[in-house]
């Protein structure tokens, strides 16, 4: 067993809202091990007043005084775990501003959440594993060029993708929708095989991300097996060419979002959302639904309409798509209700995600919604910025994995 | 004996003259003490499960942050059987149980509301300020009745 | 979800708090464990912890307290001594209410003069605090002198 990861964890409210148990037992599972930065009454008073932000509850000074300790070195850690209740203002303002200055201070790779006396284990490990993953890995997301013959694959929610890769370059892909989970990567791992005109034997390292990475990791027995976050930062700033300096990376999936700041390559802050389908593709996929077109065709017909044009009264899947039909019914064109659809999916991950990262250009955006590209517009035109979307974007997390698998291939 | 609520709940200065003058202190601690000794889910450290903010619902909406809720769920109970309240109001350095300004906000609000006899004061500050401090803090302990 | 079952149910754990120029804390314990009968007796930077039955833990505080009644104070907690789940071994670092005491302690020898001034003085006798927090405005006649004062 590895020495655990220290996460140092700087908060306010989760021992009240009775998920400190859930919080320890996702940092164990990838072990981790919170703890606490120990300071005393004097560097309290002193450092909360040297960082400025007069807020009024005694846990958020606290919280400051021990990220001030955490950032000038005073006390040793690997990452930093920061958590404070949803729905509390004063909180939100500590926790951004700390993981701003955390961020911008030291090394330590920084998650913020802000929980509900619901928030589980489950809810928590794929950021844990993250930031794990940043502190013990970062020889290994330091990794830039493929090499050898790869074979990344993606058991997302909605989809299961598949890429083959050899000597730096894409040689094979496969998409299919998830149904079965070990039945989809197989078919889309015979696919991509098949594309490259390459045997399974001849293979010499394979990566996992996505919902299905254990259960499909163990079945093709892979050599690494990791949470998308990093895997799709990585994937991001290989295809779009960005692996220095700064860069965004937003991907809109079917079950949750996620937006991660990239410094060289590596991520530093990110915030993964999950509770509203009104914020996911599947939204659009309803849309393409209930405007009788494909998926693929969403994106064009979007580019043609007006977003403004159709008054959307909820973010609701449910709520939203009635707003749509209404739209519909009252002569609203397929295109300006396409748009519409678009601009709630980008405004909804704008205005509850994206304020969590400080976003630095480029922005990139992967991911399967990536190819709409009203979706695409919509957010560029929110974040007043021109957005990249690089070619197998919607491979994003596969590639990730075939190129970070490459650094498992043994010389023998 | 009257049961006094104490603000901080944490105090131990409150905690030890609220007894030294024979009366019984609702704190923190024995809320708290209430969950350790009690059988149920486990839920480190203070075996508040995810069952308390729902139980705070008494005190605080749903709209109301979890940890308010919480803690109102270790408060509201102490507030509702007390007979009186010390109040320090410049208790600004009081963490943990104590740690949500928001919470301590309703907290001091609930005890005003109760309309039970209360004493407001200030940490002293000087050794006059002490004396005044313990003079005041004895005279209102007396003057409940039925000391130990 | 795993099950919880209490170790020590039906206890009571007290602090007791030194803060005195004759008595240091481990002198206190010394004398604790003279008297103790069946408690749990943990010293700390502060004082000591003790854990037992209601009447004993109150007993032993009785007679602790009389070595030095105005500079010994004492609180509740909810754990017993040592609990990991509070023990700053195992957090990494204090718990948040361990800085709540440290507080305190910066108030306490002002608490302890009060009370042994109040051994000789009736309380009755003695002024109500004022609020040192509300501070009064200027009034504007003082104001207007202190604006000629300085105009040349």
């Amino acid at each position: 067993m590895t020495v655990p990861v220290r996460i140092a964890q700087l908060s306010c409210g989760p021992e009240y809202s009775g998920v400190q148990q859930e919080i320890n037992e996702a940092a164990k599972a990838v072990n981790g091990e919170i703890f606490f930065p120990d300071i005393a009454l004097k560097d309290i008073i002193r450092d909360f007043e040297a960082f400025g932000l007069d807020v009024r509850s005694p846990d958020l000074k606290l919280a400051i005084a021990r990220a001030k300790a955490l950032a000038e070195g005073r006390i040793d850690a690997d990452a930093v775990f920061i958590a404070t209740c949803f729905r509390c203002a004063e909180a939100a303002i500590v926790r951004n501003e700390l993981r701003r200055y955390i961020h911008n201070n030291s090394k330590l790779p920084v998650v913020s959440y802000s929980f509900t006396e619901r928030t589980t284990a489950g809810t928590l490990l794929t950021r844990m594993e993250a930031l794990t993953t940043i502190a013990r890995r970062r020889a290994l997301l330091a990794r830039e060029t493929q090499q050898g013959i790869t074979l990344g694959v993606d058991s997302g929610s909605s989809t299961t993708k598949a890429i083959v890769m050899k000597d730096n370059r894409i040689v094979g892909t496969g998409w299919q929708p998830t149904t079965e989970v070990l039945k989809s990567a197989q078919d889309v791992i015979g696919h991509a095989l098949t594309e490259a005109g390459i045997r399974r034997d001849e293979i010499e390292a394979v990566g996992t991300t996505g919902y299905g990475r254990f259960l499909v990791g163990k079945e093709i027995r892979a050599d690494l097996i990791q949470e998308e976050l990093t895997v799709n930062s990585k994937g991001a700033v290989y295809l779009a060419d960005r692996q220095h300096g700064p860069a965004t990376v937003i991907d809109i999936g079917g079950m949750d979002n996620k937006a991660i700041t990239v410094q060289d390559g590596i991520p530093g802050t990110f915030t993964m959302g999950g509770i509203c389908a009104g914020a996911s593709g599947r939204f659009l996929e309803m849309t393409a639904k209930r405007l009788g077109v494909d998926i693929t065709e969403l994106g064009p017909l979007a580019m043609k309409g007006f977003a403004n044009h159709v008054p959307m009264n909820s973010y609701c899947i449910v709520f939203g798509t009635q707003s749509l039909v209404n739209a519909l019914a009252a002569g609203s064109s397929r295109e300006d209700v396409a748009a519409a659809a678009c601009h709630s999916v980008a405004e909804q991950v704008f205005e509850q995600q994206l304020q969590e990262v400080d976003i630095k250009e480029p922005v990139l955006m992967v991911g399967g919604t990536s190819l709409i590209e009203g979706l695409v517009h919509a957010m560029g035109e929110l974040l007043q910025t021109r957005i990249m979307v690089p070619k197998y974007s919607q491979y994003i997390g596969a590639v990730g994995s075939a190129l970070l698998a490459s650094g498992f291939i043994r010389d023998d | 004996m009257a049961k006094v609520f104490i603000y901080p709940a944490t105090s131990l200065i409150l905690s030890d003259l609220v007894a030294r003058y024979g009366h019984t202190p609702l704190s923190s601690a024995t809320a708290i003490r209430e969950r350790i000794q009690t059988a149920g889910i486990e839920s480190v450290p203070l075996q508040i499960t995810p069952e308390e903010p729902k139980k705070g619902l008494r005190w605080a909406a749903v709209e109301v942050p979890s940890g308010v809720r919480g803690r109102m769920a270790l408060y509201g109970p102490m507030i509702d059987s007390c007979d009186a309240a010390i109040v320090i109001k410049d208790s600004d350095l009081a963490f943990g149980c104590m740690g949500c300004a928001r919470t301590n906000e309703l907290v001091k609000y609930l005890v005003r509301e109760k309309k039970v006899p209360r004493l407001d004061l200030n940490y002293p500050k000087s050794e006059e300020e002490g004396t005044r401090f313990v003079a005041a803090i004895k005279r209102f302990l007396e003057g409940l009745g039925g000391g130990k | 979800m795993t099950g919880y079952a209490p170790k020590y149910p039906g206890t009571v754990t007290k602090y007791i708090v030194v803060e005195s120029p004759t008595l240091t804390p481990s002198e206190l314990a010394i004398h604790a464990y003279e008297i103790s009968q069946g408690v749990m007796i943990k010293e700390t930077c502060f004082g000591l912890a003790i854990n037992g039955s209601e009447d004993v833990v109150d007993d032993l505080i009785r007679k602790l307290r009389a070595f030095d009644p105005d500079h010994i104070f004492v609180k509740d907690r909810g754990f017993v001594p040592g609990d990991p789940r509070r023990c700053r071994s195992s957090l990494g670092g204090a718990r948040p209410g361990f800085h709540g005491i440290e507080f305190e302690t910066t108030v306490l020898p002002y608490v302890s003069h009060g009370l042994t001034e109040l051994r000789s003085r009736d309380a009755g006798s003695i002024p109500a605090p004022q609020d040192t927090l509300e501070t009064k405005k200027l009034d504007v006649y003082t104001l207007k002198k202190l604006i000629e004062a300085l105009e040349p």
